[in-house]
């Protein structure tokens, strides 16, 4: 109810505003007449509501009194109590209005909270000196104002009446406000921030439009690997490619040889392209007729090579201590008809390839010319190799380690080496036949281990009584007369009266298994010299031996202390290093041309006569007779000069001086192996060889120590 | 019969020499990083040569040096393995005698 009449009296305080600014207009527009005008011209836009009035009626001025009285103050109000039950009259609510109502935010400095703020703020409350006074008084001033307009009604209604310069008036205090504000901020050395006062601008820049793009690229190649590493593992990867490099070392050495060779090799022609072809082809067809000729020969020599394979004679096991022979194949070339074999030797490395030297012997009916055939047992029918010679060709050595390498001595006193890999018809090394040659038969060329440098050498001994040394060099020998043997007679006088030392003519030489330094040469004196490379004058040892030329010596394969030697006396001796009588003495009744010791047995040995026959000796079997002697060609025709075992297969081969070679299957008496005694079946045959010779040279030495012989054979047992 | 025994001795003899030298089992590495690699393991090796962890680690650092990382290095006297590599990228190979080295990349 109270609220209503309130409402009610604000309504008609507000009307009477209005009025009051109307009146002010109407005075204003009076003032200009001008603007009257230029407002008349245009039509008002009117309410529709709008009263009309007369121009009497709007020209009617209405007084307004003003009385010390507010006429519009209501002072009978009452209000329904229900406690009562009846009206009650309130009192009267006095003439305060209140227009405009704003909490402050000021702060007497003295006060309590004054004080809690500064310290919070960090200022010393007793640093505020006279200067913050001002502040206090102006804000004091403001508050003073403030009471004024709030407190009389009487201003209150005045300032109502004026509108305007009410408002105004307010403005002007809340100015001075700021004010002393601004300047009692440096003063306090600290700016107080108005809150109020800030913009807040912000921009917006252009955002980039997004995008995802994706590329997918090949993956790197991947591969994988799996091994296991293990000690034996690496080892054995280790030895293997130890080996192989040791391999590729020495096809090196080798390629570089046969550089060597070629380069070496006389009258080397550099055919046109035409040419090449041409030998292309024919190699071609040379190997095509190759393989033809060995089917055929498998085919007509079939029965040979199965003989050979199984045939062990059923004979020998009713035989005691004698066995036989089975010709095999006979090996001849027809233009070398007329030569005799005067040396024969197996490949080292290609067991079944054998060498032939054919020369001649019998010095009453020259044969111009010589050769090297190189046979293998797969083909009887014609030889592989073939080196046709202008002189005789002696005899002949393969290198132990290049099986393709051959050195043969000539009848002229020649020596010439062929790298028959390279070439057979011409040798790749030939000895000079003015300065640097034997002025004799060459009787025996040996390969001697290669020098520390690699470069190959050999000896060769010939009837000038010269042993020589011959270095390969690059294309040409580098020599060294080792020894001239001279025999141990006076000199004799020649026809001009000068003193001639006397020279014994060698015709064999062999050297020592173990040591390289020591050799033995046999003489066409019938003597034996043992000799060492390292003394030139000196001979170590001489044997008395043979009675006619000694044709071979040949040492144990066994046992490097024994050797054989056998002789044109129709005798073979049995040696024991530096003793002077023989072990054994053989009379076979004709000249001996060769004696070989077995390769499989330290008691074995066979020899050849000029009578045709061959002899197969077993000194454990039997001591004073051979345990096989038989005629391998006709007596009369043929004589047979050179004999070889074989060194892995059963078999030997014999040369006779019609140029041809025999090829013969031991029967197995004559290679039977030794029996290990109960008591020591662990022992190896090797040992039991050796076992064997022993035993065997103990039963011969007793006499030697019944009748002591000049001291030297004791030197060698001790 | 003599010669066939001095043989065989002197084999054993051979035998019983180890070589110690840089042996390269299996490389799909071009010959150039091939021979590097071979001179940074033998380097490694011989550095450490009591400890195949350091010189695997040390082997390692160089290789992704010198060529890039990601390798892998095994150094060991035995193991297996099964690797998937990034071709042109793997050596596997023996040195002084008793260890075997794998390196590759992935």
């Amino acid at each position: 109810m109270h609220s209503q009449v309130l409402l009610a009296k604000k309504l008609k305080n507000f009307q009477a505003y209005v009025n009051a600014i109307s009146k002010k207009k109407v005075s204003k527009s009076a003032e200009d007449d001008e603007f009257e005008q230029w407002q008349k011209s245009r039509q008002l836009a009117k309410p529709k509501d709008q009263l009309e009035l007369t121009d009497a009626e709007l020209k009617e001025i209405i007084p307004r009194v003003l009385q010390s009285v507010n006429v519009q103050q209501p002072d009978n109000l009452v209000q329904y109590s229900f406690n009562l039950g009846e009206f009650v009259p309130i009192p009267p609510t006095g003439n305060a209005i209140l227009v405009f109502s704003h909490k402050g935010t000021y702060l007497h400095k003295e006060s309590d909270d004054a004080r809690k703020q500064l310290i919070a703020q960090g200022i010393d409350p007793q640093d505020l000196g006279a200067a913050p006074s001002v502040v206090a008084v102006q804000t004091e001033g403001a508050a003073a104002v403030k009471e004024t307009e709030s407190e009389d009604e009487e201003e209150g209604e005045k300032s109502e009446e004026e509108g305007e310069g009410g408002e105004e008036a307010s403005q002007v205090p809340a100015e001075g406000d700021e004010e002393p504000q601004a300047q009692a901020a440096p003063a306090a050395g600290k700016k107080i921030i108005n809150q109020f006062n800030f913009c807040e601008r912000a921009a917006l820049t252009y955002t980039n439009p997004r995008m995802s793009r994706d590329t997918q690229t090949i993956p790197p190649p991947k591969a994988t690997y799996s091994a296991n590493v293990l000690q034996w593992i690496i080892y054995d990867e280790y030895q293997q490619d130890y080996d192989e490099q040791q391999l590729e070392k020495e096809r090196e050495r080798e390629r570089r040889e046969q550089g060597k060779m070629t380069v070496s090799k006389p009258g080397v022609k550099k055919g046109t392209g035409k040419v090449h072809l041409n030998e292309a082809l024919q190699a071609r067809l040379f190997e095509c007729w190759r393989t033809l000729e060995r089917m055929l020969n498998l085919n007509t020599y079939d029965y040979i090579a199965k003989d050979y394979r199984y045939w062990e004679d059923p004979a020998d096991e009713f035989r005691e201590e004698e066995g036989t022979l089975l010709p095999l194949w006979k090996f001849s070339y027809e233009k070398t008809k007329k030569n005799t074999v005067t040396d024969i030797l197996w490949n080292p490395h290609y067991y079944d390839l054998f060498a032939v030297c054919l020369g001649y012997l019998d010095f009453m009916k020259p044969v111009k010319g010589g050769a090297i055939c190189l046979y293998t047992i797969k083909n009887p029918s014609f030889p592989d190799y073939i080196c046709l010679t202008e002189s005789a060709v002696m005899c002949i050595d393969i290198h132990q380690k290049y099986p393709y390498m051959l050195v043969v001595g000539l009848y002229d006193g020649n020596v010439m080496v062929y790298n028959i890999q390279a070439t057979c018809k011409a040798p790749a090394f030939q000895s000079n036949s003015v300065t640097q040659k034997h002025s004799n038969i060459v009787w025996e060329v040996k390969w001697a281990e290669d020098l520390p440098d690699g470069e190959m050498n050999f000896y060769s001994v010939s009837s000038d009584g010269k042993v020589i040394h011959w270095i390969l060099m690059q294309n040409e020998f580098a020599v060294t007369t080792i020894i001239n043997l001279y025999l141990e007679k006076d000199p004799v006088r020649g026809p001009d009266g000068t003193l001639v030392k006397r020279k014994a003519c060698a015709s064999c030489v062999a050297f020592h298994p173990e040591n390289p330094l020591i050799y033995l040469v046999g003489t066409e004196e019938g003597l034996i010299y043992k000799c060492s490379t390292t003394y030139s004058t000196a001979y170590l040892f001489t044997y008395n031996a043979h009675n006619m030329p000694v044709y071979r010596v040949d040492y144990n394969k066994l046992n490097s202390a024994i050797f054989a030697s056998c002789s044109g006396d129709w005798r073979i001796k049995i040696w024991e290093d530096n003793r002077h009588e023989p072990l054994f003495v053989f009379d076979l009744g004709s000249c001996v041309g060769d004696v070989k010791w077995a390769p499989y047995s330290s008691t074995v040995f066979g020899a050849v006569t000029s009578k045709g026959s061959a002899y197969i000796f077993d000194l454990n079997v039997n001591k004073y007779k051979p345990i096989c002697m038989q005629a391998i060609v006709s007596k009369k025709k043929y004589k047979l000069s050179r004999i070889a075992f074989n060194n892995n297969l059963p078999i030997i081969i014999c040369g006779d001086d019609k140029g041809s070679v025999t090829a013969l299957k031991l029967s197995p008496n004559l290679r039977v192996p030794c029996k290990p005694p109960k008591k020591q079946q662990h022992l190896d045959q090797h040992t039991l060889q050796l076992m064997k010779l022993e035993k065997l040279l103990s039963l011969v030495r007793e006499p030697t120590v019944l009748t002591p012989p000049p001291d030297p054979a004791g030197s060698t047992d001790s | 019969m003599a010669e066939g025994e001095g043989g065989g001795d002197k084999k054993e003899l051979e035998k019983k020499v180890v070589h110690t030298y840089p042996l390269v089992r299996n490389s799909d590495m071009i010959d150039e990083m091939k021979l590097e690699s071979v001179e940074i393991v033998v380097t490694a090796c011989e550095k450490h040569s009591a400890n195949n962890e350091l010189a695997a680690r040390m082997i390692k650092e160089q290789m992704d040096k010198k060529f890039g990382p990601p390798f892998h290095v095994v150094v060991g006297e035995g193991y297996g393995f099964e690797i998937t590599y990034e071709c042109k990228s793997l050596l596997y190979m023996y040195f002084a005698g008793t260890l075997a080295i794998c390196i590759w990349k992935a």
